[in-house]
């Protein structure tokens, strides 16, 4: 059953995607092409029964396909707590958001390319989840950046003012503030490139230094010991550029805000629920094999883990700040989605203090924000359906007339932003008492940040909700009586519910725990905090004496300065440097070089004057000149 | 030794008949030539195929267009074959000399002849002959002089006046100076003939007298003939790239080749790779006699095949399979195993240099390709130039033969 | 036995030129395969063939083929590409023809003689045991891809032929200067024959070679050579013909490797330099073809770095060079069926959102600059041998490591940047073209062999024989 249940999880939905590429580029745009979507979707469906069936009913283990057994290196599957539910989640929400992708998609110019990459991206990311290996998983990652970068520049004749990110027109100095989808694409490729390269070194060290690439099989504290201090600095903060770049953190946030410009179903998925959450997702599958918590007599370790609880955190702050302050509801998204994975990052990263448990209150986050912010991306994907329009929008009316995308986005941000008792309450109980655990050993400062982070986290999202549902701006209504979106986000929130029972009923061991954590004060006044941030926020979206810091906060705090002028005004001086050079070379070699020869030839063309006389005298001249000289040097 | 005679004899028959039928003057030098190829031995064989061949299409390029002398310039081209046969058999330093002059002066009535005949033209050219003519025998006489009464200085001179002879009599720069003109002043079909196989003749005889000769003070005289061949390297190569007519281009690449030709003399200071030296410059004097004869025959009838005319543009450039490359590789590998990997360096710097000017023959040359003497011959010289598509071993044995003897 | 396959495509080269242009291409890239099919069985077989031809003059020693892993590596990806390239240059060359006003079934029969000699040439190369023998198929493919540029190019291409010529006829001629003293050194050239290799001879080999990848400096031909070439002749020489210089420091190295070990850092530095130089200017041309050529320089780049990188980079060298060919065979013919369908259509300002109109090119273009970048195909291999090359042999020199990464950075955004000029953004008032199948189908077919290197069971078949090929010393 494996070795066939195995393969097919990965070559199911990229074979049954096929089909509809291979259409599309025959007959674009056919009736019958069209219907092939169907077909991918349900190679989405056999990834997540077969997702289900390794989640129920595998034991723990690792499975291994023979790859390049000379080498040491082959495909090893592992069956452990994380890649099972990791694996599950991903099948569900890749399936819940491929059904909702064949009404939204309908009539697009571009569906073959579409579910080619959409499928791709499915098999990809479950590769990285399954992996054991980390050649293989570089696969799956590298998948999951090139899935990503396809599907933002979907619609990449950027001639639809709706896929665009920013206000079309608006300059900052000499910087448009808004990107087409190309642009989204070019700069979500550029960033993940620039993290995946030393990630790639960092994989190769490890393959050099140990013989072996399989996460479990590492004997890690010996290789930590065997590079000592320095070696493991720069081992893992080479690594780590992989899942911080892929995680959006800063510095290299900007492609995330700008990979809006892709289809919703894409934000939802890859830039939601899944791929940006792969980057956190590897951080903790290393850190659970790694278990830095027993390896405290290597200071390395320990600089590593304090820069990634650092990065994590005040990602998450700045995430939760720009947030605030967004008008575009998918950026707005984006934003916090940012936020939600510097948490991850800072929750995971204080294993090292606090054990395998911070490990996996950060995985449960993950859990929880991936199913509540698919649910509000596909909400938010709705609503720019029915509205035409990417800026917040609409008011009770509106809410009345689309009554389950209402519904949703209340269940969904309430039981995400930490809410007591909803679910991300529990988890969140669990992050606030693990960081406060380590208070003593980093100080105050990742708590504040942590807690700052969630107040302006509840307030981002209460704005989503009351500027789109309640309080917000003037809009025009196109209601098209669309069935599969609402049934695919409603399903995707009842997922929050089961969540939630899971917890409170302690049927999950680990889910269990959290309620313990939920009853501590400290937890109960934070989730305090959080309600009264959610009420405000609700009540008033946007305060207009503030507009000023809101401007700078949606201009993302002038980040885009970062990813598109210095980085490529450096690139482009190089470049202008290396044109001079270029020219400078060619002058020299196919100019200079050959007029001088041609001087050259005149000049020994130049004693041709026709009069035998000239040339006897040359001729006798050298004559008798060699022949005093041989007779000299002789004497 | 006996065959060689009696085509001397036919040719002497012929040069008479030739006042009465060109074709019975063609026929019997045709025979002259047959009868040379009556050798003992299977590598004169091969070099007497070769030098036939050689021969044969010299006397075509003459057929193209009749000239004064029409039937006796055949005798006189079928005469320097019989020279360059004769060399071959030889050791004898009297009968070398003389297998020199008798190589040589059939040119000077060759040069007068052809619809552009031209005294100017023949003065300069026969001054210049006779002058390397006298040092070349000067500088002989010495060598063999010094061979029974040892005299250093004595031999030095006449070492420096022979390479000096042999520099004035194919052209090596700096004594070049009548090459251009002659080549471009006078009528192109005896011209095919005087940059062809002509220039076998002196190299041989100043290889077999040094050879002869041989002292230790060569080794110190090599860098006389290494200076002379760089020189006329880099000045018919240079001087070829901006020249505008197609013979001028021409002369200088002659002027180039025999600087070529000249760096393997530097090999006999050590005499482990002479032969290689010796298989590099006869193989390259072959490549020069079949391509410049073909070229010029082109000239008179304003091109020919265009492929035919880039194929021996890329074997003079050197360009493997064709023959130029393995001249070329000969020479550079005695050059190598003699030491001197500057030279060789040096010679491939002017290689490189060459190719523009080659192309640009090969261009001016090429026409779309019609039957015709002219064709024929090109297409006889390619075929030459491909024989060695199966790596010529058994030249290096010729070579070696031909002076192991000495 | 290798000899015989080999014949296969030699006799082609006389014999294709007697047909009409159809079948002629039909011959060619037959031809082609079925040595393809002997690369892929030597890659299987796991020894070493070697088959005596001619003794030569000392020393020069014994012409033989010799067939190891390596030479199979190579001589695999030649036969695809090569293959692939003929049936492409059927409907590329004949609107050349149209273009120039030549007949096209006569012209038609020159390109395919001297297209059939020169991608032959260097089937044999990778295949011969003697340097000399080596050296005269290397100066054979010179030849005949000199013609083509010569009669069939674009701009001023008789002056881009003469050039292309004198540096890489330069290139070869040092080489076999290097060899020649090699040769009489060792008495033999015959690769089983050398022993040591001195100084001068491997700095002569190394400099020769250099100007043939090229590194930086001497990189100056490379761009007008293969951007002014027709087509099908850049989607030769860019992909197989430069990367050969690779091959003989290989070759060299694999023999004698005081050299490289001797002066790993300065050459290791040079690599690096070239690469990230020429990285920049990619960024900053504007045709697409020159642009595909200093892609190559880059790439090249790689190829100077991995060798001084231990027996995993070694065998990075031979990956490389696959994947270089495979990506960049690809990427030319992207930009030949822009020329082709839209009448010379070079320039990439007049360029933008060309997906709209030639999806399948640009499809095309995205495996080939995925190559390129080593994303998800055989390149992923070499770079990631590359990697752990620098930490054998480096260890963890920061310096070493951020510039190999930097470079493999500026692959990937060079790529992804000119995608995104060309292909995507707001389309140009072209019109939809339908493009001819022989112009998009052989890029898919090179593509999937490509992306299917990375699975088993060509994974391991490629990488298997390539370690035997290092690892085990050629007899």
């Amino acid at each position: 059953m494996m070795e066939y249940e195995i393969p097919l999880l990965f070559i199911a939905p990229v074979i049954c995607s096929l089909p509809i590429a291979f259409a599309w580029v025959r007959s674009p745009g056919a009736k019958w092409a069209e219907k092939l979507a169907y077909l991918s979707v349900f190679g989405l469906f056999i990834s997540l029964v077969i997702a289900l069936h390794i989640l129920f009913t595998y034991q723990e283990g690792r499975y291994t396909i023979q790859w390049l057994p000379e080498y040491n290196i082959n495909f090893v599957f592992i069956f452990d707590y994380l890649s099972k539910y990791m694996g599950a989640l991903t099948g569900i929400i890749a399936f819940l958001i491929g059904v909702y992708g064949l009404e939204y998609m309908k009539g697009d110019y571009r569906l073959g390319w579409y579910w080619f990459f959409f499928n791709m991206f499915t098999a990809s990311m479950l590769l990285v989840v399954y992996s054991d290996n980390l050649l293989m998983l570089l696969i799956g990652w590298e998948g999951l950046g090139l899935a990503s970068w396809g599907l933002i520049g979907h619609w990449f004749r950027d001639d639809d003012e709706i896929s665009y990110v920013g206000t079309v027109g608006r300059k900052v100095g000499p910087l448009n503030m808004f990107w087409p989808p190309s642009m989204g694409g070019w700069r979500a490729i550029s960033t993940i490139r620039t993290g995946d390269m030393p990630m790639f070194f960092a994989v190769a060290a490890i393959y050099a230094l140990t013989g072996t690439l399989d996460i479990s099989q590492i004997h890690w504290g010996g290789l930590f010991h065997m590079i000592g201090y320095g070696g493991t600095v720069l081992l893992c903060v080479l690594f780590l550029m992989g899942p911080f770049t892929k995680s959006a953190q800063l510095p290299f946030s900007e492609w995330l805000m700008t990979a809006m410009t892709g289809p919703t179903t894409v934000s939802a998925l890859l830039h939601s629920a899944t791929m940006v959450a792969a980057g956190t997702y590897v951080f903790m599958r290393m850190s659970w094999y790694i278990q830095p918590w027993n390896l405290h007599s290597m200071p390395g370790v320990e600089v590593v883990y304090i820069f990634v609880l650092f990065v994590g955190l005040i990602s998450a702050l700045y995430g939760a700040s720009v947030a605030t302050g967004c008008r575009e509801r998918k950026v707005l998204l984006a934003a916090s989605t940012m936020s939600s994975l510097g948490l991850m990052f800072g929750c995971a990263a204080a294993s090292y203090w606090f054990g395998k448990f911070a490990i996996l209150v950060a995985f449960w986050y993950l859990i929880t924000h991936a199913f509540a912010k698919a649910t509000l991306f596909l909400v938010a994907g709705h609503l720019i359906h029915a509205t035409h329009d990417r800026f917040s929008c609409g008011d009770l009316a509106l809410a009345k007339r689309m009554k389950v995308a209402f519904a949703a986005t209340i269940v969904a941000t309430v039981f995400l932003v930490g809410i007591p008792p909803f679910t991300a309450y529990w988890v969140k109980s669990g992050m606030d008492e693990v960081i406060h655990h380590i208070a003593h050993e980093v100080g105050m400062a990742p708590l504040t940040l942590l807690i700052l982070t969630s107040l302006l986290y509840s307030a981002a999202l209460a704005k989503f909700m009351s500027q789109n549902f309640i309080k917000g701006p003037g809009y025009h209504l196109h209601l098209h009586g669309e069935k599969l979106m609402p049934l695919a986000y409603a399903t995707m929130v009842s997922m929050l519910v089961v969540l939630l029972y899971e917890i409170l009923t302690g049927t999950e061991h680990v889910a269990g725990h959290f309620v313990e954590m939920g009853y501590v004060s400290s937890s109960f006044i934070v989730g305090l905090g959080v309600t009264a941030a959610y009420v405000i926020g609700t009540y008033k979206p946007s305060i207009s004496a503030l507009s000023k810091l809101g401007t700078f906060l949606s201009d993302r705090m002038e980040m885009p300065f970062l990813n598109d002028y210095i980085v490529p005004g450096v690139g482009w001086v190089i470049a202008w440097l290396v044109g001079l050079g270029n020219s400078a070379i060619d002058w020299f070699c196919h100019r200079g070089i050959p007029s001088a020869f041609n001087r050259f030839s005149r000049s020994i063309r130049s004693i041709q004057v026709g009069y035998l006389r000239v040339y006897l005298k040359i001729a006798l001249g050298f004559v008798m000149l060699v022949i005093v000289v041989s007779a000299m040097g002789w004497w | 030794m006996e065959a060689v005679v009696a085509s001397i004899l036919l040719l002497t028959v012929a040069a008479a008949v030739s006042l009465k039928s060109e074709r019975g003057a063609i026929w019997l030098s045709v025979a002259a030539l047959a009868l040379l190829l009556v050798v003992p031995r299977i590598e004169l064989l091969m070099y007497s195929m070769l030098i036939v061949a050689i021969a044969l299409i010299n006397t075509a390029s003459l057929t193209v267009k009749r000239n004064q002398i029409t039937g006796v310039d055949y005798s006189l081209v079928a005469l320097i074959a019989v020279a360059t046969m004769y060399i071959a058999y030889t050791n004898n330093p009297a009968f070398i000399l003389a297998a020199f002059v008798l190589a040589s002066v059939p040119t000077y009535i060759l040069v007068m002849v052809g619809d552009r005949a031209n005294v100017n033209v023949a003065i300069k050219y026969i001054t210049f002959m006779v002058l390397a003519t006298v040092l070349f025998l000067i500088g002989a006489f010495l060598l063999f002089y010094t061979e029974y009464y040892p005299s250093e200085i004595l031999y030095t001179l006449g070492f420096v006046m022979l390479i000096l002879g042999l520099g004035m009599e194919v052209g090596c720069a700096p004594m070049h100076e009548w090459v251009p003109d002659v080549f471009t002043a006078a009528d192109p079909l005896p011209v095919s003939v005087i940059a062809s196989i002509t220039k076998i003749v002196p190299f041989v005889a100043a290889y077999k007298i040094l050879i002869l000769t041989s002292s230790p003070l060569t080794a110190h005289l090599t860098l006389f003939v290494a200076f002379i061949a760089v020189v006329s390297m880099f000045t018919g190569n240079i001087g070829a790239l901006t020249a505008r007519e197609t013979s001028r281009i021409l002369a200088y690449s002659t002027v180039a080749n025999m600087g070529y030709i000249m760096t393997t003399l530097v090999v006999l200071s050590s005499q482990n790779y002479l032969y290689l030296a010796f298989a590099g410059a006869l193989l390259q004097l072959i490549v020069n006699a079949v391509g410049k004869a073909s070229f010029f025959t082109s000239i008179k009838v304003d091109g020919t095949s265009t492929p035919l005319m880039y194929l021996i543009a890329m074997s003079f450039i050197g360009l493997p399979p064709f023959m130029g490359f393995y001249s070329k590789l000969f020479i550079l590998m005695s050059l190598v195993g003699a030491g001197f990997v500057w030279l060789a360096f040096l010679l491939i710097v002017n290689s490189a240099i060459s190719i523009p000017y080659y192309v640009r023959i090969a261009r001016s040359l090429a026409r779309p390709t019609i039957p015709g003497r002219a064709t024929a011959i090109a297409f006889v010289a390619s075929i030459i130039m491909l024989i060695t598509v199966i790596p010529p071993n058994w030249f290096v044995d010729v070579a070696t033969y031909l002076i192991g003897g000495v | 036995m290798i000899l015989e396959f080999l014949l296969v495509p030699l006799i082609a080269v006389f014999i294709a030129p007697f047909f009409r242009p159809k079948a002629a291409t039909g011959i060619s890239a037959a031809a082609f395969l079925v040595p393809f099919v002997l690369t892929v069985y030597g890659l299987a077989a796991n020894r070493v063939f070697e088959e005596p031809l001619i003794d030569i003059v000392k020393p020069v020693g014994t012409f033989y083929l010799l067939g190891d892993q390596i030479s199979f590596a190579f001589g695999f990806a030649i036969c695809i590409v090569s293959a692939m390239v003929a049936l492409y240059s059927l409907p590329y060359m004949v609107h050349r023809f149209e273009e120039m006003s030549y007949d096209i079934e006569h012209e038609y029969r020159r390109f395919i003689f001297l297209f059939n000699l020169y991608a032959t040439s260097m089937l044999w190369l990778v295949f011969s045991g003697n340097f000399i023998l080596l050296y005269i198929f290397l100066e054979i493919s010179l030849l005949s891809s000199f013609l083509l540029i010569y009669m069939y190019g674009y701009g001023n291409r008789r002056w881009v032929a003469t050039l292309y010529f004198v540096w890489t006829h330069i290139a070869g001629m040092l080489a076999l200067i290097g060899f020649l003293i090699t040769g009489f050194d060792n008495g033999s050239l015959a690769f089983n024959g050398i022993a040591k290799i001195g100084f001068a001879a491997w700095l002569l080999i190394f400099l020769g070679m250099v100007i043939k990848l090229p590194g930086l400096g001497p990189h100056i031909w490379l761009p007008w050579a293969h951007a002014e070439a027709p087509t099908p002749v850049s989607a030769l020489l860019s992909p197989l013909t430069v990367g050969l210089g690779a091959y003989v420091i290989l070759r060299v190295y694999q023999i004698d490797p005081w050299f490289i070990k001797e002066y790993m850092v300065p050459i290791f530095v040079y690599g690096v330099i070239s690469s990230a130089y020429a990285g920049f200017a990619v960024l900053k041309q504007n045709d697409y073809k020159r642009l595909l050529a200093y892609s190559t320089v880059s790439q090249m780049g790689y190829c100077l770095i991995a060798i001084c990188l231990g027996s995993y980079g070694a065998m990075a060298v031979v990956i490389q060079y696959i994947s270089h060919a495979f990506g960049k065979s690809i990427l030319f013919m992207t930009a030949g069926g822009i020329i082709a369908v839209y009448h010379g259509l070079r320039d990439i300002t007049k360029m933008g959102g060309m997906h709209e109109q030639v999806p399948t090119i640009s499809n095309a273009a995205l495996i080939g600059f995925m190559n390129l970048g080593g994303v998800l195909t055989v390149g992923m291999f070499g770079e990631f041998f590359i990697l752990k090359g620098v930490v054998d042999t480096f260890g963890f020199n920061i310096p070493a490591i951020l510039s190999v990464v930097f470079v493999f950075i500026l692959s990937g955004f060079y790529g992804f940047y000119t995608l995104k000029r060309i292909y995507y953004g707001t389309p140009k008032d072209y019109k939809k073209a339908r493009v001819p199948r022989l112009l998009d189908t052989p890029l898919y077919i090179i593509g999937v062999i490509s992306i299917l290197f990375i699975l088993p069971p060509l994974a391991p078949l490629l990488l298997n024989a390539i370690k035997l090929g290092i690892g085990g010393v050629i007899p």
